[in-house]
């Protein structure tokens, strides 16, 4: 097995039930059961009204791209061979919005609105990475 | 209206910079020392007099305000800096109007020095920037885990929503780069100076798509200042004062992403269509956008000059990629942006060389690329923050 030398993320205290999740290849976000609220980053109580009221809840995996953009100078060396490379916003039916990869797809054929599904990708032992691909049906 | 009226009640009385460039081999407190004597010398101030400093931009790449006080021989009685980033010009010229007429201070430099090549380890992108990966995201929606990295990547964010929303192009864009060029050839400050058009920018890589190289502001070296003081210390002095009529300050919060006005829906913002209103700016100044004779802006990227258009009113959303065609923000167009260059084509020293451009302007001091009788110019971002300055 090669070496994962991208960046991997800071766990806290407050994000280690979303990557656990991940772990488990679950999406999941914290809810406010008081106003409904679904948010992402994770907080320590809920962003819109303040409640204690936090629940983890598994969510459904798609969205739609909001809006991407393709790197191509690798500011990281661990990035240099996937030049040019896709960084995309995907906003959740849930609707947070989420940084990520889409995986799958030709950089020509992204758009805007395009509707997208949550993959999992085991990057080491501990760290699952959420990326996203294209999906023929969607139903929102 | 506001309990402590400030309109008019504070001024810049000094400007200054060090030379501007690529690579000067100068450390940043040298760049620093000779920006802020030179900004008294402009003010007519001695050492001192200079009681007061807010620095933008510290270690790393700058010098930190404690230690300018120390190597330069300042007498410091309040001090102040924030951290590394451009958006805090306004902010800085904010406190300093409070704290000269609060009594804390007589009169307060306000600057930043920048050494990018003195830097080990590349600091805007890459395994250098630590803010990047810090919990809850980079200043900038820096994700590194996803290889998203660097100012410019947000930057691209919105350039590329901005396209598919209202329908414009990286061409239109492109009008932006040539248009502040332009002002950088009048400028023999800047470190950019060779025309270049719309072909050039078309064909210049891209660094993060949709934006190319051309979109893309300079990384150099140098040092600007400006002296707050109040009004009427200011019109006792050598040069003619430059009153602070409005100050808008910086908002934040998940309505805010630092490249573009709320509604855009970008990052957490939600999305719907903005509409600016009087913003408190203009409230304060007690003028209107109309009234404004230039306009300058944080102009770290080509398409911050579109947001922040649209922020505060000059165009509706969507309809600053027209306005920007034609030369009308060029010089002796209906609305010059940027006359020293900009951060595109002067140089980047987070927009302190922006502040020294204005108080030029409101001076008539700027020669070839005067703005024939400016009596207010605004500076305001697609970040939200602003200051209206009118000539004393
Ligand atoms: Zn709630």
């Amino acid at each position: 097995m090669t070496t994962y030398t991208k960046p991997l993320p800071a766990i806290s205290s407050l994000n280690r039930p979303y990557w656990e999740a991940l772990k488990r290849h679950e999406l999941k976000l914290q809810r406010c059961t008081e106003c409904g609220k679904v948010w992402y980053p994770p907080a320590p109580f809920c962003p819109a009204c303040w409640s204690d009221a936090v629940t983890w809840q598994r969510l459904s995996g798609r969205g739609r791209v909001n809006s991407w953009v393709v790197f191509h100078q690798a500011y990281f060396p661990s990035f240099q061979d996937d030049l040019p490379y896709n960084v995309a916003e995907v906003e959740l039916e849930e609707g947070p919005r989420l940084l990520t990869n889409l995986v799958g797809v030709d950089l020509a054929e992204i758009r805007i609105g395009m509707p997208v599904e949550v993959v999992f990708e085991d990057v080491t032992p501990e760290i699952t990475l959420a990326k996203f691909r294209p999906v023929e049906q969607h139903s929102r | 209206m506001s309990l402590w009226d400030l309109r008019e009640k504070a001024a810049i009385c000094g400007v200054g910079h060090s030379p501007y460039g690529r690579r000067l081999n100068r450390s940043a407190i040298d760049l620093a020392g000779e920006a802020i004597r030179q900004a008294a010398a402009d003010a007519g101030l001695r050492r001192d007099d200079l009681d007061g400093l807010i620095v933008s931009f510290g270690t790393p790449i700058g010098a930190d305000a404690d230690t300018l006080a120390y190597v330069l021989g300042l007498k410091l009685r309040c001090y102040l800096q924030t951290w590394a980033h451009g958006r805090f010009t306004a902010s800085c010229i904010q406190w300093a109007a409070m704290a000269v007429n609060a009594g804390l201070a007589r009169y307060v430099a306000c600057m930043a020095a920048v050494s990018f090549s003195g830097l080990r380890k590349p600091m805007m992108g890459g395994a250098g920037d630590t803010e990047g990966a810090r919990e809850g995201g980079g200043g900038h929606g820096e994700d590194p885990v996803f290889g998203m990295t660097s100012p410019g990547a947000g930057a691209a964010l919105v350039a590329r929503k901005y396209f598919a929303r209202y329908g414009a192009t990286s061409r239109q864009l492109a009008a932006v780069a040539v248009a502040f060029r332009k002002h950088a050839a009048l400028n023999p400050a800047a470190i950019m100076r060779e025309p270049i058009s719309v072909e050039d920018h078309q064909n210049s890589r891209f660094v993060c798509e949709p934006l190319h190289l051309l979109d893309y502001c300079l990384i150099n070296d140098g040092a600007a200042c400006v002296i707050v003081t109040t009004a009427e210390r200011a019109r006792d002095l050598r040069k003619p004062p430059v009153y602070i009529s409005g100050m808008q300050g910086l908002p934040a919060g998940r309505e805010e992403f630092i490249w573009t006005y709320p509604g855009f829906g970008i990052s957490q913002q939600a999305e719907y269509d903005y509409e600016p209103g009087l913003q408190p700016v203009y409230q304060m100044a007690g003028v209107t956008p109309a009234e404004i004779d230039a306009l300058f802006t944080y102009d770290a990227f080509s398409i911050l000059v579109w947001t922040a258009l649209e922020r505060f009113g000059f165009c509706r959303p969507g309809e600053a990629a027209a306005f920007t065609q034609e030369g009308r923000i060029e010089l002796g167009g209906a609305l010059p942006m940027n006359t020293n260059g900009g951060l595109l084509s002067e140089a980047h020293i987070m927009g302190w060389n922006h502040q020294v451009e204005i108080v030029r302007q409101l001076r008539g001091e700027c020669g070839a690329r005067q703005i024939a009788n400016a009596q207010i110019i605004q500076w305001a971002n697609a970040y939200g923050d602003s200051l209206i300055y009118r000539r004393g």
